[in-house]
């Protein structure tokens, strides 16, 4: 049983990292459909820019607002170049291309900047363990499943509650009615981006303590979280928390109780199976696309 | 680079070279990406060396001028260095690979070229072994290869401290799991299973799994086979876990990155080492002394002391071949390498006949000893061992403890 304990809590921790970046997927895709593969490498130049504030003796705490306003610039520039031509020629793939392409070069901009070795971030919080329910759980991934579930309230609250919120979600249903409406649906997707290329930079200093950081970090965690994005549905919030716990309590179980050589697979498998039986997610609303 | 080829350009002009071509010699390893730290400390190791040599005088008259490009740890970038460094730059012979994978898809240019390659740091065993039985093998070797360090890991674990239960966490690549069939192999001799066999893949931030599993099966000590990050992902995650059990490993435990991500809870990790960063003789003494030097480390501590140390003998080795050859054609170097008249006096040891027609390994079962990661540096981990070292450990082709080596691809 304890076991079992120990295995669920590293696998919640492990998906809350996934969630975080998933979310990223999310608020994009709520206002124009499209989607910022270059999330992993968001996440990435957030956690090296954390990691050079903190190296200047920034305290931990105050630069975390400092990594999201870069967050937020580096977003408003990804959609100003890569998607929005795409967008206003209503090209329906030249997006992906372009926020690929941008990926790659903050990658390669970042190996030239930070070099391609992976560094160590100093823990905010101590590094020895906690005892919760006879399993073992480090502070920083308390600090990382608050900071997720705080980040995604947030946004959802402002989406629902404020008058800028209820712009967005009036450009996700229909962006030329909104148009109409007097809504500047340009800067409403701006927006998005940088929010998502912040919340990307948040979750980017949140999880390097945990993981290691370096300008590859960006890779197998974005393609993990794009995984989470689908499980859970885009347009669902509480979808992707839980896509994301159930992407990694998959992996620790399996890991245990099958092989450590397949604990990827079960995640994947599970992927198809929603794409087939569920297309838009196990949370997500089925949106009728009339043409 | 540029300034480092500017100034032996520059020692060569101003010695006159009596207007003799430099000797080239190709430099190939990872500079950048999760092997660099051993790259880049063989490449400096190299660097010293070459220098030396050129400050008095050169070979044979003639300056030797390195070559360095980085293969990245990929096999095709490595095909494509091999070729460049042959047909373009046509060089005398070839040092370095950190990889065991690189070294075996580029090596056979060199092969077909007749041009020797000296492997300073890869470590697997197939890699001298690959053309053995061509007539003419133009493959050495200056390091402990896996069939070295394998029986050493097993004997630290079960014999001199007595774990009979030990698990294997191995990483999936060709390093990885050729090591873990090593180690699987070795324990088999000694009649003992091990109680887990355990994969990660590289990049992998959550060890949990694997750790539970060797914990659950009652594990005294982990046996790994990786590189830097993972295996200090290995050491965290037993921090998290509050499972401390002792961590015995390849050489690669210790790389500066493991050292510096595991932190505290890295410590205590023992591993097979040819050399470790303590002035013991008179000339390890110089070689640190010069290297902290010029490359002026962070907190004067080596990224990789063996890596570099092995780039730095490896050179050495290649110039007394050059020297007695009396010429830079590539079978006169192999046959001068396999039949060297004088011992050359290196860092690692004193290489006397380090290799013949059929012995490409310059390191016996003999040479390497244990290192523990100790106050964030590798020191011995035997105080019997330090106290000896300066009794330098030489070549002994009847040493116990190596199994046979076996060509695998």
């Amino acid at each position: 049983m304890q076991i079992l304990t120990q295995l669920v809590f590293s696998g919640i921790a492990l998906g809350m990292i996934y969630a975080v970046i998933a979310f990223g997927y999310q608020l994009t895709f709520a206002t124009s459909d499209t989607l910022n593969f270059g999330q992993g490498d968001a996440l990435m130049l957030g956690a090296l820019v954390g990691l050079t504030l903190v190296g200047l003796g920034v305290n931990y705490w105050l630069m975390i607002p400092l990594v999201c306003l870069f967050g937020a610039v580096q977003g408003a520039v990804v959609e100003r170049i890569g998607v929005r031509p795409a967008l206003k020629i209503k090209s329906e793939f030249g997006w992906i291309m372009s926020t690929i392409a941008l990926g790659i070069i903050f990658k390669n901009v970042a190996e030239n900047v930070w070099g391609r070795d992976d560094l160590k971030f100093p823990s905010p919080l101590p590094e020895s363990p906690m005892k919760f329910l006879g399993a073992n759980v480090l502070p920083m991934e308390i600090l990382v499943i608050v900071g997720a579930v705080g980040m995604m309230l947030a946004v959802e609250v402002f989406n629902r509650k404020s008058i800028y919120g209820k712009a967005v979600v009036a450009t996700f249903n229909d962006r030329d009615a909104a148009k109409l409406m007097g809504i500047n649906t340009g800067l409403v997707i701006t927006f998005s981006y940088a929010l998502s290329s912040l919340s990307a930079a948040f979750a980017g200093v949140l999880i390097a303590p945990l993981t290691l950081t370096g300008a590859t970090m960006g890779a197998v965690l974005g393609l993990k979280a794009f995984a989470v994005a689908i499980i859970g549905g885009l347009t669902s919030g509480m979808g992707i928390i839980l896509g994301g716990i159930i992407l990694g309590v998959a992996e620790t179980t399996t890991g245990f109780y099958l092989s450590t050589g397949y604990k990827d697979v079960p995640g994947l498998v599970l992927l198809l199976i929603v794409l087939a039986v569920k297309p838009a997610g196990l949370f997500g609303k089925t949106a009728i696309k009339k043409v | 680079m540029k300034q480092f080829l500017t100034a032996v350009a520059a020692a060569a002009f101003a010695l006159g070279a009596q207007a003799a071509d430099p000797i080239k010699i190709g430099v190939a390893g990872p500079f950048t990406g999760g092997s660099s730290s051993m790259g880049v400390s063989m490449r400096d190791g190299v660097r010293l060396a070459a220098d030396e040599i050129n400050k008095s005088g050169g070979v044979l008259g003639r300056q030797i001028q390195l070559i360095e490009r980085d293969d990245e740890a990929k096999n095709e970038r490595g095909v494509q260095i091999a070729q460049e460094l042959i047909n373009k730059e046509k060089v005398a012979a070839t040092v370095g690979y950190i990889n065991t994978g690189v070294a075996l898809a580029s090596q056979r240019f060199y092969q077909d070229a007749k041009i020797p390659v000296m492997n300073n740091v890869a470590t697997g065993s197939a890699i001298t072994l690959q053309f053995k039985d061509q007539p003419e093998n133009y493959v050495f070797r200056n390091a402990a290869h896996d069939s070295i360090q394998a029986p050493m890991i097993v004997e630290e674990a079960v014999t001199r401290r007595g774990f009979k239960k030990v698990a294997i966490l191995a990483d999936s690549t060709n390093y990885g799991q050729l090591g873990r069939a090593d180690l699987e192999a070795a324990l088999k001799l000694k009649g003992i299973t091990p109680v887990a066999v355990e994969k990660f893949n590289i990049k992998d931030v959550d060890m949990t799994a694997q750790l539970l599993k060797a914990k659950e099966a009652g594990a005294e000590a982990v046996l790994t086979y990786g590189i830097g990050p993972e295996l200090a992902q290995i050491a965290n995650g037993m921090t998290k876990l509050g499972w401390k059990v002792p961590m015995i490993g390849s050489w690669t435990l210790s790389m500066a990155n493991y050292i510096d991500n595991a932190g505290p809870g890295g410590e205590g990790a023992r591993m097979p080492q040819t050399f470790i960063q303590e002035p013991t003789t008179p000339k390890r003494q110089s070689f640190i002394i010069n290297y902290l030097k010029t490359f002026n480390p962070k907190n004067s501590r080596m990224d990789s002391p063996v890596s570099a140390a092995q780039g730095y003998d490896s050179i050495y080795l290649l110039a007394a071949a050059i020297k007695q050859a009396g010429s830079t054609e590539g079978p006169k170097i192999k046959a001068a390498l396999e039949d060297l008249k004088t011992p050359v006096e290196g860092v690692v040891t004193t290489y006397n006949k380090p290799f013949s027609k059929t012995d490409h390994e310059a390191i016996t079962a003999n040479i390497p000893v244990f290192g523990e990661v100790k106050g964030q540096r590798v020191v011995y981990a035997y105080p019997e061992d330090f106290k000896k070292a300066s009794e330098v450990r030489v070549k002994d082709v009847n040493a116990k403890g190596a199994m046979e080596q076996k060509k695998r691809q």
